[in-house]
């Protein structure tokens, strides 16, 4: 799992040295934008089933025709499995926010998600959509300090960047 | 190879839940004791050398058939492996101690070792008593807990400021007892 400490360490180890000071300089960076980082992984924690469904219900509105005969959710399992999957998205961006890089996005939403939606005929547009909607809706300081936002708003630009 | 935080992530990622309430507590501690860390992984680094070589000359005080002829550590080309090994086995703690997490040295070093040393005529119970001693080199280093007295001429106060270190302390001697558990 790719995180700033998990490099630090596979550099050190590729050359079979100690950990140096620019090492433990970059460990002590990353910690320093820990707490922001923590906060916003414990907001969205806890509001995780209401962003999920605000995101959904926003995506279905600009969508509409979605819900049509033939279309990605034209009954009500494929519509839960939308909620689902952005749900799934949002625990990814939890969890890059706890390990402060884009490790668990990468392995495990962003890889063959292209190939899986070709496959499905499923159109990436939606998630974009239910996506942007949230890092609009998203703000400081309602919802999280204005630091954790930013951070928490960066993971969803890198998933809508990487849906695109 | 995962860290504090990663490993949290896994396991939530089995039950398919957020990360969020009690389990951010544990990380929230390593971030507020992140200095405290660094400094622990700089004594064990700063005093790797003098680690090591006091564990080896040590196993060998207690043994000295070691560097009799037909001792492991005869002639000097295996002591120098020996004293290879030591320094290998620290370096993997010290990341250990610095992800808060011992997978890497798991994964890395401790897979297969004991097998390694088995097939290779190493005597495992003499390189676990060598880590013994390194454990308690560095954690007496960790904790400031060294005195002039059993430090002899090797004596070193690590210079930071003075607080309560004893998570630290047991935490890497975890990794030391880690080691010593897969050997022998």
């Amino acid at each position: 799992m790719k995180s700033v400490v998990t490099t630090v360490v596979t550099a050190a180890d590729a050359a079979g040295r100690f950990p140096s000071q620019n090492d433990l300089e970059a460990v002590q960076g990353n910690i320093q934008r820990a707490a922001a980082r923590l906060e916003a992984a414990e907001k969205l924690a806890s509001g995780l089933d209401n962003v999920t469904r605000e995101a959904g219900d926003a995506c279905f509105n600009k969508y509409a025709y979605l819900k049509q005969p033939g279309e990605a959710g034209d009954s009500q399992v494929k519509i839960d499995k939308c909620y689902r999957d952005l749900g799934h998205y949002l625990r990814l961006i939890n969890y890059c926010l706890i390990v402060g890089g884009t490790g668990p996005l990468d392995e495990w939403g962003i890889a063959g998600a292209r190939e899986v939606y070709r496959t499905l005929g499923l159109p990436t547009n939606a998630y974009i959509e239910a996506l942007t909607y949230t890092r609009d809706r998203a703000c400081a300081p309602r919802d999280m300090s204005p630091q954790a936002l930013n951070e928490f708003k960066s993971y969803l630009d890198y998933t809508i960047n990487a849906l695109s | 190879m995962l860290d504090a935080f990663s490993r949290t992530v896994v396991s939530a990622d089995a039950k398919t839940a957020p990360v969020g309430g009690s389990e951010l507590a544990s990380l929230r501690d390593y971030v507020r004791n992140g200095n405290k860390r660094l400094d622990a992984v700089n004594a064990i680094t700063s005093n790797a050398y003098c680690i090591v070589s006091d564990a080896v000359t040590g196993m060998i005080c207690e043994n000295t058939g070691l560097i009799q002829a037909g001792g492991n550590c005869y002639p000097t080309r295996r002591m120098a492996a020996c004293l290879r090994d030591g320094e290998i086995v620290l370096r993997y703690i010290s990341y250990a101690l610095l992800a808060g997490d011992a997978s890497v040295l798991d994964d890395r070093c401790l897979n297969g070792l004991k097998e390694t040393y088995i097939a290779l005529g190493v005597p495992t119970q003499s390189a676990a008593r060598a880590v013994a001693i390194m454990k308690s080199a560095a954690t007496a280093l960790i904790g400031q807990t060294n005195t002039p007295e059993n430090g002899g001429t090797k004596y070193r106060k690590m210079e930071t400021t003075q607080g309560d270190c004893s998570a630290l302390v047991s935490e890497a001697g975890s990794y030391f007892d880690r080691v010593i558990g897969a050997i022998s």
